[in-house]
């Protein structure tokens, strides 16, 4: 159970920035702290679920990490749904009872579409945050340790080259092809 | 004949030239005296400067990764445009006017490209190639660079929002930044890993944030008149063509996605990440570790075309930035403007007082007004969430300015004044940084911010020339400079001569027809 909840905090922790982020400013402009937080958990709350449950999916190698199309794919379907549950929850925190939006399909619609561009942040922030923390927990986590090797291979593969190109340029200032010509006054 | 196919007359007899790449073979005997480390000693000759060694193309990137250097140009083209004018535009003429936005910033996108196209195949930036075409091009952008982005009126409208949040005087805030711009920058050991770090968290928040603000005020119909509007091909209402609105109208389209030089300065910054030829070349450090600068060469590379496992690596380098152009720049630039068009339109009808406000232009009593709108309008959370996004654009803007500007005359001066290599780019690059910086917080305190009022509109004029011309320049570098195999196609020709026409037909009828520059 630890194992996967550590899987899931990246992905959760930027989900709930969506809550977080929205409640922190409503106190900064001078909301009533119940009003904030009934913003934070209504929106955090969902969002974070389903961006935990993304890190479960990375975890358990469903999702290929890096690309683009699955998160597209995976919050078209999670961010309508965390929205709905946003709207019922605040409604339930502030005036005491669930309240629906007026027109649920074409909410959810909406929704949809607005989960695009969510779904470009979080998986910009996720390729950011995830290798460091599964850097940190791969001893004692196997799937991080799975996880964290697709990220070191890629790692790898970027500093070999890097460092070839590191010699290839220190070899080059030696006395290359360049100098000769300029000595022959071929500039 | 192709100036890139010119063998130099000095070259000796027993050389060969590929007619094919302009590629030509140093006799073996001379490549003898040279390091064992000298692995090809073939070059290829672009114009009349230093023809650039061959050397070997790194592998493309094994997986598609969702960062690139592409962070720079959404983070310098999310702009004001995004945020301010063309929602405004949207509310004058209707969400018809968005086909024009569409046209722009995928002429920005095809643009990107070909920029990527030359500073991946040699390693040298634009403005290398634009010396190697014709060296007054280069000495035009160095001077527009310094007239144009020497004022620090930029600055304002995200400081003035972050008052707006924290009530902590706009001038201050900006001085502030800027110095600790410098700091910054001047601290890092290497520059361009540092920027992409922030700009990449801050443009991650930016893009979550705009997508959650808007999916809680927006409505279905909003959304999809603001799309359905960006297909109303030829849709132009007769008082578009009105000496007010006409200038306002072309300085959208042109500020829609980067603007003015930025997408000349993106080619820096690919180099600097190692992309494609830039990986022969050392990246710029901070004045703190300048001392361990790697000696900067003095031209760029080239890799053989004639060889098809090159081809194949170009091409997954091509696949890379075809990715980046597309999803991050083309994909977050439309989401941007259309969530802050969306949040516009739901301003306006919330409060009458926002249409006029926008209407009458004042972009900062604009912006504030739609902030109180969603204030009053039972989401006063949005308040803060709205100005605290014009505050991060505000801030995205400065430091990729700030650090391109220096860039883009640091390389400008490196190879082409004499004398200056004996500073090294890393030093040139904090002169100018911080002599930008110097100059900025002595305007802000005693100057106008944005420039002389008297030479505004040639500011503007300049700006929106300097993307005809570079246009211009891309169409000569990419076809002359650079080998048959790897030079652009028709498509990419076409568009960018579209462009050219496009930015410099509208600037000259705006002058011409109204008698004004771009607004």
């Amino acid at each position: 159970m630890k194992n996967h909840g550590e899987l899931a905090l990246p992905g959760a922790v930027i989900g709930a920035s969506a809550g977080v982020v929205a409640g922190g400013l409503a106190l900064l402009v001078g909301q009533p702290a119940g009003w904030a937080a009934a913003t934070a958990v209504g929106l955090g709350l969902p969002m974070a679920l389903a961006g935990g449950a993304f890190g479960l999916l990375l975890g358990a190698g469903i999702v290929r990490p890096g690309v683009f199309a699955p998160v597209g794919l995976y919050w078209l379907v999670a961010f309508p749904v965390a929205r709905l549950l946003h709207e019922v929850l605040a409604g339930l925190l502030i005036a005491g009872r669930p309240a629906l939006p007026a027109d649920p399909l074409g909410f959810l619609a909406y929704q949809a579409m607005a989960s695009l561009g969510f779904a470009i942040g979080f998986s910009w922030l996720h390729e950011r945050i995830a290798p460091g923390w599964l850097g940190r927990i791969r001893e004692r986590n196997p799937r991080a340790e799975r996880l964290y090797g697709f990220y070191l291979r890629h790692a790898e593969a970027q500093w070999k080259a890097r460092e070839g190109r590191r010699r290839a340029r220190a070899a080059g200032r030696g006395a290359g092809p360049a100098t000769v010509l300029r000595n022959k006054g071929e500039s | 004949m192709d100036a890139a196919n010119t063998p130099a007359a000095s070259q000796p007899s027993t050389s060969s030239t590929h007619p094919s790449t302009g590629t030509t073979e140093i006799p073996p005997q001379r490549d003898a005296a040279a390091s064992p480390g000298a692995t090809d000693s073939r070059v290829w000759r672009a114009g009349r400067l230093e023809p650039m060694p061959i050397r070997e193309l790194p592998d493309p990137p094994p997986s598609i990764h969702l960062l690139g250097p592409t962070v720079f140009l959404v983070a310098l083209g999310v702009g004001m445009g995004e945020a301010y004018m063309w929602p405004r535009l949207v509310l004058v003429f209707g969400p018809e006017i968005r086909w024009l936005f569409l046209i722009g910033v995928t002429l920005q996108a095809f643009v990107m490209l070909e920029m990527a196209r030359y500073a991946m195949a040699t390693g040298e930036s634009i403005f290398f190639g634009a010396a190697r075409v014709f060296k007054p091009l280069m000495w035009f952008f160095f001077a527009v660079a310094i007239l144009v982005y020497i004022w620090p009126g930029h600055l304002s409208t995200g400081a003035a929002a972050f008052e707006q949040v924290t009530g902590i005087p706009w001038v201050v805030t900006a001085c502030v930044g800027l110095i600790l711009v410098g700091i910054l920058f001047s601290l890092a050991s290497v520059i361009y890993p540092l920027l992409e770090s922030l700009l990449g968290i801050l443009i991650g928040v930016l893009v979550i944030g705009t997508a959650v603000a808007a999916s809680l005020v927006g409505r279905w119909s909003d959304l999809t008149a603001t799309l359905a509007g960006m297909f109303q091909f030829g849709y132009f209402p007769e008082q578009a063509m009105s000496a007010a609105w006409f200038p306002v109208l072309v300085g959208a389209i042109a500020f829609a996605g980067p603007s003015g030089m930025q997408q000349m300065w993106y080619t820096l910054h690919l180099r600097d990440s190692g992309a494609g030829m830039g990986a022969h070349i050392p990246k710029i450090r901070g004045l703190r570790s300048a001392g361990n600068e790697e000696a900067m060469p003095s031209r760029g590379f080239m890799f053989d075309t004639d060889n098809q496992q090159e081809m194949r690596k170009w091409k997954g380098w091509r696949r890379w930035v075809t990715f980046d152009a597309v999803l991050l720049f083309w994909g977050v630039t439309m989401l941007v403007t259309v969530s802050f068009t969306v949040l516009a339109q739901t301003a306006a009808r919330q409060s009458p007082d926002v249409t006029a406000l926008i209407l009458e232009g004042d972009r900062e009593a604009s912006l504030t007004a739609m902030a109180d709108a969603f204030a009053s309008a039972g989401a006063p959370i949005l308040r803060g969430v709205f100005l605290g996004f014009i505050a991060l654009i505000g801030l995205n803007a400065t430091l990729g300015l700030f650090d391109s500007f220096s860039r883009g005359q640091a390389d400008m001066s490196y190879h082409f004044i004499p004398g200056m290599k004996r500073f090294g780019m890393s030093k040139l690059y904090a002169g100018f940084l911080w002599g930008v910086i110097t100059f900025g917080i002595l305007i802000l305190l005693f100057g106008p911010a944005d420039g002389p009022g008297a030479i505004l509109d040639v500011l503007a004029f300049l700006s929106t020339l300097a993307m005809g011309a570079y246009c211009v320049v891309l169409l000569l570098v990419n076809n002359r400079m650079l080998p048959k195999p790897i030079r652009p196609g028709f498509v990419p020709n076409l568009v960018i001569g579209f462009g050219a026409v496009f930015y410099l037909g509208m600037l000259l009828y705006s002058l011409f027809r109204f008698g004004v520059v771009v607004g």
